[in-house]
């Protein structure tokens, strides 16, 4: 994204005055999570502040916690420590993989869709961080469970402002276990948003010299 | 910058207005619902321009300038900037040596990420009552809970009032353990000359956009008195593959605030004060006590109700409370709860699933209670009788505001008779009776 463009988004969300993730307006989280579902055609959205809280969403998403095994391709080996250290064992590299993976920079966000498109796991966790903002990630899912499993783990068991800080819970199989805060920056989503927008404009795109050089994994090569 | 301040300005208050009916009972409200909206944090041009300078410049390099300028002000050995206040406090536990199944001793009055950033650290954590005055963890109950594989203390600094660093350190140094403060609400909070945040082995603290000292979004940061500390917790960050990193956007937003902070840490001061000679005229309310040598930072402004001053002694106190609390909205006073029951007694601490399958608690079943609120007295009569003001205090909250706070207080402690109508009509129930709430 070029400079200019970067400086324009930051200026304007600076001026609404909103740059916290739990204010009732802000517009720049929703915003992400509704591109973010329309270009991946998943329902549902999870925002994290980094690739590593956002493969702990997926795998709490669907109830995999400690000392449970999974499926995935073969992690590479900052995300096979991450894994060991959240006590979850990789058994199979042959099933159905837990969640897929894939890692966008300029070079191949405007292929999203398209590498969303080859992901057939529950969750599908995308790192926005090559973006170039920071530490920033996605799981996106078709499972509500699993979606509403993971925001729970993000902020501390509240899952929206209606209900936030209310620890109660209806849905037993909801009552989160340890919680993290892996909140998104809405300054960090709203560059993101630009990044992900302009990917997709090849009018106002970067040259398109650049290959191409991801495509949807199953859990690996994610460094 | 629309920012900068309120769209319309508050009228200075007119000594009339207390004269006035109750907002709640038919007469006007001391500040009107139009006027109502606290903006924060403030966000200036310069700010603007600074997040304009640092995207030409490397994110490392505005990420680490952020953490030096910052541990530069606090005065801690080393620092460790890190996506969240959570994510902080992990650190600093790590940091300051604790490892799996050890225990933490943490106060049951405070935010649930105090609690669950020592499950994240692997370990367990224990919870002990507070100080009846302070509100901060109370050093007698944390010494009655000490085991032999207890591993740290870590006291919060609650609502930016520093805990009682000098009786926990002694208590950890005869013990041989950590100290590490939370001081995730206590922003320039200090004993004597020295910052929250330098007091302990390690401290971690929240810079979410909501805290005196705001970063542009999410953020903390994780101190360290000792380089082999700082050096402990990186290492851990690496050998486990974790992404703790803070986003140099929110970094730069936070280096161009940190030059004003001084300035709003002022600006609290004087609305705090201004407040609490108020609150003390009325009998009813009393303000945040502060021990001498202490710096409270007032991320939140806790005061607490006296019913027997004004004559209602013979009502249960969290009924008068309740009732203050509805008198004191409907003049547009934003007073809140924030939290109703002892963390513990939350859920993921009565299920304890953890990381799952009950880790890491399974590593030491020692060291597990299944707690009832009763556990905690002091914590639940802090909670049946205070009530607390959040941005309330802060810049851009203006002087005239402040004023009609203390005018909003001064008309409900004249009106014990409709305190008590209140009481008599509705069916109060005691905090903890409702659902667990958070803030």
């Amino acid at each position: 994204m070029e400079l200019f463009d970067t400086a324009t988004v930051l200026t304007r969300v600076l001026t609404s005055g909103v740059v916290m993730s739990i204010e009732k307006s802000d517009r720049e989280l929703p915003g992400l999570e509704r591109l973010l579902t329309k270009k991946t055609r998943r329902s549902k959205a999870v925002l994290l502040n980094s690739r590593t809280g956002a493969i702990h969403a997926a795998l709490a998403g669907q109830g995999i916690g400690h000392g449970d095994s999974v499926a995935l391709a073969e992690p590479d080996a900052e995300t096979a420590a991450f894994l060991a250290w959240l006590g979850v064992r990789v058994t199979s590299y042959d099933e159905p993989a837990a969640y897929d993976y894939l890692a966008l920079d300029p070079a191949n966000a405007d292929r999203l869709g398209e590498l969303a498109a080859g992901a057939t796991a529950p969750a599908l966790v995308v790192d926005l961080t090559g973006l170039g903002f920071g530490p920033a990630a996605a799981v996106l899912t078709d499972d509500p469970k699993l979606w509403a499993r993971a925001e729970r783990l993000k902020i501390f068991g509240a899952y929206d402002l209606r209900t936030m800080w209310t620890q109660e819970e209806a849905d037993a199989d909801l009552v989160p276990g340890v919680q993290f805060n892996y909140r998104l920056s809405p300054l960090v989503a709203a560059c993101v948003r630009m990044a992900l927008t302009q990917a997709a404009q090849p009018q106002t795109a970067q040259p398109q010299t650049a290959q191409p050089r991801l495509a949807a994994t199953s859990g690996a090569n994610q460094s | 910058m629309i920012t900068d301040f309120p769209n319309s300005p508050l009228p200075l208050p007119n000594p009339a207005d207390l004269d006035d009916e109750l907002a709640a009972l038919g007469g006007a409200e001391i500040i009107p619902k139009a006027l109502r909206r606290t903006l924060f944090p403030v966000i200036t041009k310069e700010d603007v321009f600074n997040l304009m300078l640092a995207q030409r410049q490397a994110p490392e390099k505005v990420v680490a300038d952020f953490a030096e300028a910052y541990r530069a002000y606090v005065g801690a050995g080393f620092a460790l900037p890190t996506a969240s206040g959570t994510s902080s406090l992990h650190m600093a536990l790590v940091g300051a040596g604790v490892r799996p199944g050890d225990e933490v001793i943490v106060p049951a009055f405070t935010f649930i990420a105090t609690a669950q950033a020592v499950v994240a650290a692997h370990a367990v954590p224990v919870f002990v009552d507070i100080d009846p005055v302070t509100y901060c963890m109370d050093p007698a109950a944390a010494a009655a809970a000490i085991t032999e594989r207890t591993r740290a203390l870590m006291p919060v600094h609650v609502h930016g009032l520093p805990a009682d660093v000098p009786a926990l350190r002694a208590l950890a140094d005869r013990h041989g353990i950590a100290l590490v403060e939370d001081a995730s609400h206590a922003h320039s909070a200090k004993i004597g000359d020295r910052v929250a945040g330098s007091l302990g082995d390690a401290a971690g603290q929240s810079l979410m956009a909501d805290k005196n000292f705001p970063l542009g979004g999410e953020g903390g940061i994780a101190f360290f008195a000792e380089e082999e500390s700082y050096r402990r917790a990186v290492s851990y960050l690496a050998r486990h593959g974790i992404d703790y990193g803070m986003s140099w956007v929110a970094a730069a937003f936070g280096s161009s605030q940190l030059k004003r902070l001084p300035y709003y840490d002022e600006i609290r001061a004087r609305n705090a004060a201004l407040l609490g000679d108020a609150l003390r005229e009325t009998g009813l309310f009393t303000p945040p006590h502060v021990p001498d040598g202490h710096v409270h930072a007032y991320n939140m402004y806790r005061l607490t109700l006296h019913p027997g001053a004004v004559g209602l002694d013979d009502l249960p106190v969290h009924a008068v409370k309740e009732a203050v609390h509805e008198l004191l909205v409907a003049e547009g006073v934003p007073a809140r709860e924030w939290q109703n029951t002892p963390i513990p007694c939350h859920l993921p601490f009565r299920h304890r699933d953890g990381f799952g399958n009950g880790y890491p608690f399974s590593l030491n079943p020692g060291a597990v209670r299944d707690h009832r609120p009763e556990d905690f007295p002091v914590t639940l009569g802090m909670l049946d009788s205070t009530l607390v003001l959040c941005r309330e205090l802060r810049s851009p909250v203006e002087y005239e505001r402040i004023l009609r706070y203390a005018d909003a207080f001064r008309k409900v402690a004249r009106r014990p008779d409709a305190i008590r109508k209140l009481v008599q009509e509705r069916d109060y129930v005691r905090p903890y009776e409702k659902a667990a709430r958070l803030g």
